[in-house]
């Protein structure tokens, strides 16, 4: 076992590296036994995103003690590190700034919040959940289930939309009904309807009114206020209850008419003008 | 209806039959009733199954923890108190039991539900909405399975006179009893019109009746507990 005492860098042995890399081996172990540890015993009382950044945190103090541990056996020379650290920071800082921008964005990230682990986003032109913010990336699984990787420059200059921030968001739809319908009628069906579904707030309270004498229908504007949690769900589940509903009542939604007036009489209609529609 | 059995329970009125079926070496909980049906494996001899009522936050689906009561309005002097008696919806956990562990296997109500907003919607919180009237005494609840009584005290402390219409509840704070019927109480305290906050009392209304579980502290221990509630949108339309 000569060999170890052999001198590879200055005062700096064999010994010294493998002592060094045992302890953090020794060290990643440690906080991956605690972080399973946590996840097992903790993961019924504690909230997932707080239990990560939890778990996180312990890992990131075990691995920094493991370095403390095993880095003083190295004696540096005070003098070399500095010489050596200088001149790595300035290749380093050359080699990567994108790197340094994208750990400068993570953090401003970090303190703004915008986004954070679960939230339905769009980040430039990525949609879908967002998975993970780490300190040079943030990772979000769009709505067809693929990885995105997004550097955290690109997140932080880019526009962000966070569907769920505000806890009530407000959705609309068009309701087109035939002239010859009673558009009282269908408001009331529509507001009926709307009133019984639990997820569809009562303050402040959906809205049905008419709102436009169309080409063809009479279009009715409906506008609800859901919880973001579950707005989806309701939006496409509330436009098939409409249309049962409304048709239900005798109450048709017509396809796109023109009438359409001739100047001339049509040879054979026996009228002088023949209306079409 | 409310209580504590063994596996031999079963239950049934009008409107859902639920209770413990031995098949085989299983137990098979189930509930049948116009709402959907239910049934789950147990796998566990020595148990017991508790029927309480709980906090009405959980169907179809658990969004929020705050209870929000809509009333007619009650005018109250500066530096007065009120009590009031409100009534609202309850729900019904079904719990199995063995020792001092429980795990809640099924909730049901007879009430329909509905949410609302409390606040905007960047700063406000989302609530399960209730409307009731306003009693002087505790009001006869017609079905006890459905509804329960709120025993809400207001006092307000500003120097103004306060209209209140509405009270906001956290959950965590919910300490349901049941008896023949279903009971909290609760008190508010008014600032202003724009503040009050809300909790409810560790007692029950009347003597002798149980303490039901809470739901939300069987689930889950939140780093952050609240037990009162701060209402800073108001306390009026």
């Amino acid at each position: 076992m000569g060999w170890l005492d052999t001198v590879v860098y200055d005062n700096i042995t064999y010994y010294h590296l493998v002592f060094f890399a045992v302890v953090i081996i020794a060290a990643f172990a440690i906080a991956k036994i605690v972080s399973v540890y946590l996840k097992k015993t903790m993961s019924d009382r504690v909230e997932k995103s707080e239990l990560d950044t939890l778990i996180k945190i312990i890992q990131v103090g075990i691995i920094l003690i493991g370095v403390y541990i095993g880095l003083p056996r190295f004696e540096f020379d005070l003098a070399d590190v500095v010489l050596i650290g200088g001149t790595l920071t300035i290749v380093i800082g050359f080699a990567t700034q994108k790197v340094g921008s994208n750990f400068a964005s993570g953090l401003f990230l970090l303190l703004e919040r915008p986004i954070k682990p679960g939230d339905n986003v769009r980040i430039g032109t990525v949609a879908g959940i967002v998975q993970e913010i780490h300190v040079l990336s943030t990772i979000v699984r769009d709505y067809e289930g693929i990885y995105v990787r997004i550097p955290n420059e690109k997140v932080f200059t880019s526009d962000i939309t966070n569907f769920v921030t505000n806890v009530a968001r407000r959705f609309e739809y068009s309701v087109g009904i035939s002239y010859s319908d009673d558009a009282g009628l269908a408001m009331g069906v529509i507001y009926r309807l709307l009133e019984q579904h639990p997820f569809i707030l009562k303050h402040p309270g959906p809205s049905v009114f008419l709102d436009e004498l169309a080409d063809s229908s009479v279009v009715i504007r409906v506008t609800i206020w859901c919880p973001s949690e579950v707005w989806w769900s309701v939006r496409t589940e509330m436009l098939r209850e409409i249309k049962k509903a409304i048709e239900a009542e005798g109450i048709t939604i017509p396809f796109p008419q023109r009438v359409i007036t001739f100047a001339n009489a049509i040879p054979g209609a026996g009228k002088d003008k023949e209306r079409v529609s | 209806m409310f209580g504590v059995y063994d596996y031999s329970f079963q239950w049934e009125d009008e409107r859902v039959s639920l209770g413990v079926e031995r098949r085989g070496a299983l137990h098979v909980y189930y509930r049948r009733s116009q709402s959907g049906s239910v049934e789950k494996i147990i796998k566990g001899e020595n148990g017991n199954i508790i029927l309480n009522p709980v906090e009405p936050l959980n169907l179809p689906k658990e969004i929020t923890k705050y209870l929000e009561f809509h009333f007619k309005p009650v005018v109250i002097q500066s530096e007065s108190e009120v009590t009031i008696y409100l009534t609202f919806p309850i729900e019904i956990g079904v719990f199995l039991q063995d020792g001092i562990n429980y795990t809640a296997i099924d909730i049901f109500s007879f009430s329909p539900q509905k949410y609302s907003l409390y606040g905007t919607s960047n700063q406000g919180v989302i609530t399960r909405h209730v409307e009731t009237d306003v009693f002087d005494r505790i009001p006869k609840v017609d079905d006890p399975l459905a509804t329960g009584v709120m025993e809400l005290t207001l006092k307000n402390s500003s120097r103004s006179w306060v209209e209140v219409t509405r009270a906001v509840f956290d959950n965590i704070s919910l300490n349901l009893y049941y008896d023949d019927f279903v009971a909290m109480k609760g008190q508010m305290e008014i600032f202003s019109k724009s503040v009050a906050e809300t909790t409810t009392v560790a007692r029950p209304l009347l003597e002798g009746m149980k303490a039901s579980i809470n739901l939300f502290v069987a689930r889950q221990i939140s780093l952050s507990e609240r037990h009162q509630f701060m209402m800073e949108n108001g306390v009026g339309d």
